[in-house]
């Protein structure tokens, strides 16, 4: 049974594979870590506009809840073949990594937008009122008074988004991105035992992954232990998958 | 660049795509409810379990949660064949999605068994009933009122997983549309009528979930 793969292991294990996983496994983790870094500051941007009053905003408004329920409900596979062909048919040439990237900040945008949203509004109203009977500019209130307390209840489920992203980006694959599936493939096709080549690889995500959801959980003990210190127990509850469950 | 719109080819084949969106749906339920009976079993072993079992469903559960649910299923589809053990492509996702959202349910639910006050516990026990009967009529009255939101996020989240199905050759919506696309040549008119299928069938999902809390659990659940 596991004579092939005991057969293949030598070859397998040479400093050049290990160097050609090395360098997928941090193509999977630039990806995300671009993705989401631009869907955290898009995600911003959309909540300020999406919170803005006034009847001249209107349609934004409409149009950031828009954005945001369409792209939850949108699975990460069929957008990335959407932005690939979009991409094509309006002429430009970007590289597959780019357009794996566009689509995670698509999806991350209206995801962390959502986690955002849920962290502001649990900071209570009558301080945003306070603040701006103070004279406040809508700015002035979020970089001042809202968001030092907001970012404790941010920090964690954005924070386990990311780490979520991190395995859904296998999905990039698909449309022939190389990163650490994609080279699963490539050693599958070139003759290595299945188990041989997607077990490594189901390895290396793992220790790409499980660091950082310790340190996830590190962060939340500790915000949470500062929580408790101040005494604020209105917080939304998150779910480890960075879905609002409340 | 121009590029022109043609809905009319990409539309004719919508019945097509629909019928991709009920194996989406039954795919998607029938894993839901293999990840709840892992995740129910999962979670009373976490709780009450001896130590070995504690660690082993630890294990599982790590394992599960820090890999890709797309690597795990061609580690299936084409390592387990190395074995002898061949499963066609809707068999592999679907025992895919059981392990893979087992593993999340299985935390899940712990939450819930957690809220559980101990001396409710006690006092089932004090009457004789067993950890079968204690979990069946104690614990379980109690977690699927707070369970009910968190396990309908999931169920939606599932649905939007199961597209990778069709890389394995599932031909569910996804991989209807890939069909679709590569017959018709009209990409971007299939990609964004699937992508509003999707939209459909998850916010349809989300009605009838919450309809459901609030009929039976007395949740209010919210659809948006």
């Amino acid at each position: 049974m596991f004579d092939l793969f005991l057969e293949q292991l030598p070859r397998f294990l040479t400093l050049e594979n290990a160097g050609y996983l090395f360098w997928a496994m941090t193509r999977t983790l630039m990806m995300t870590v671009i993705g989401c870094g631009l869907g955290f500051l898009f995600g911003f941007v959309l909540v300020y506009l999406r919170t803005t009053p006034g009847w001249l905003f209107v349609p934004v408004r409409l149009f950031m809840i828009s954005y945001v329920e369409f792209f939850r409900r949108v699975p990460f596979l069929v957008l990335l073949f959407l932005v690939l062909f979009v991409s094509k048919g309006l002429g430009q040439s970007y590289s597959l990594f780019t357009i794996a990237c566009i689509s995670i900040v698509i999806i991350s945008t209206a995801f962390i937008g959502e986690i955002i949203r849920a962290g502001l509004e649990s900071v209570h109203t009558t301080q945003w009122d306070t603040a701006m009977a103070m004279n406040f500019s809508r700015l002035q209130v979020l970089r001042h008074v809202v968001l030092p307390q907001a970012w404790k209840v941010i920090i964690p489920p954005a924070f386990a988004f990311f780490v979520v992203f991190i395995k859904d980006t296998a999905l990039a694959s698909q449309v022939g991105v190389m990163e650490l599936t994609a080279v699963g493939k490539y050693f599958t096709n070139f003759g290595f035992s299945a188990i041989l080549s997607f077990g490594s690889i189901l390895i290396l995500y793992f220790v790409l992954s499980y660091p950082l959801t310790r340190l996830g959980w590190w962060i939340e003990v500790r915000i949470k232990q500062s929580r408790a210190v101040e005494a604020r127990l209105d917080a939304p509850t998150t779910t480890p998958y960075g879905l609002r469950t409340s | 660049m121009e590029y022109t719109f043609q809905w009319g080819e990409a539309f004719r084949e919508f019945p097509y795509l629909m019928g991709g969106a009920w194996i989406t749906l039954h795919l998607s339920f029938l894993g839901f409810w293999c990840g709840c009976t892992i995740g129910l079993f999962g979670a009373m072993a976490k709780s009450y379990g001896p130590k070995w079992l504690v660690n082993l469903v630890n294990v599982y559960v790590v394992f599960f949660t820090n890999t890709p649910g797309l690597v795990t299923a061609f580690f299936i589809f084409f390592g387990l064949p190395e074995f002898g053990i061949v499963l066609s492509p809707y068999k592999t996702m679907l025992l895919n999605i059981a392990l893979n959202s087992g593993a999340y349910i299985t935390e899940i639910m712990r939450g819930g068994f957690v809220s559980v006050r101990k001396m409710e516990m006690e006092a089932a026990d004090s009457l004789g009933f067993s950890l079968m009967q204690s979990v069946r009529y104690v614990i379980l009255p109690h977690i699927a009122k707070v369970l009910f939101a968190p396990l309908s996020n999931w169920y939606i989240w599932m649905i939007l997983g199961t597209s990778a199905a069709s890389i394995l050759g599932v031909e569910e919506l996804a991989g209807r549309a890939f069909n679709v696309a590569s017959d018709t040549f009209r990409s971007i008119e299939i990609y964004i009528i699937v992508a509003f299928i999707y939209v459909a069938i998850t916010i349809l999902a989300s009605a009838l979930l919450a309809y459901i809390g609030r009929r039976v659990f007395r949740v209010k659940a919210k659809v948006f």
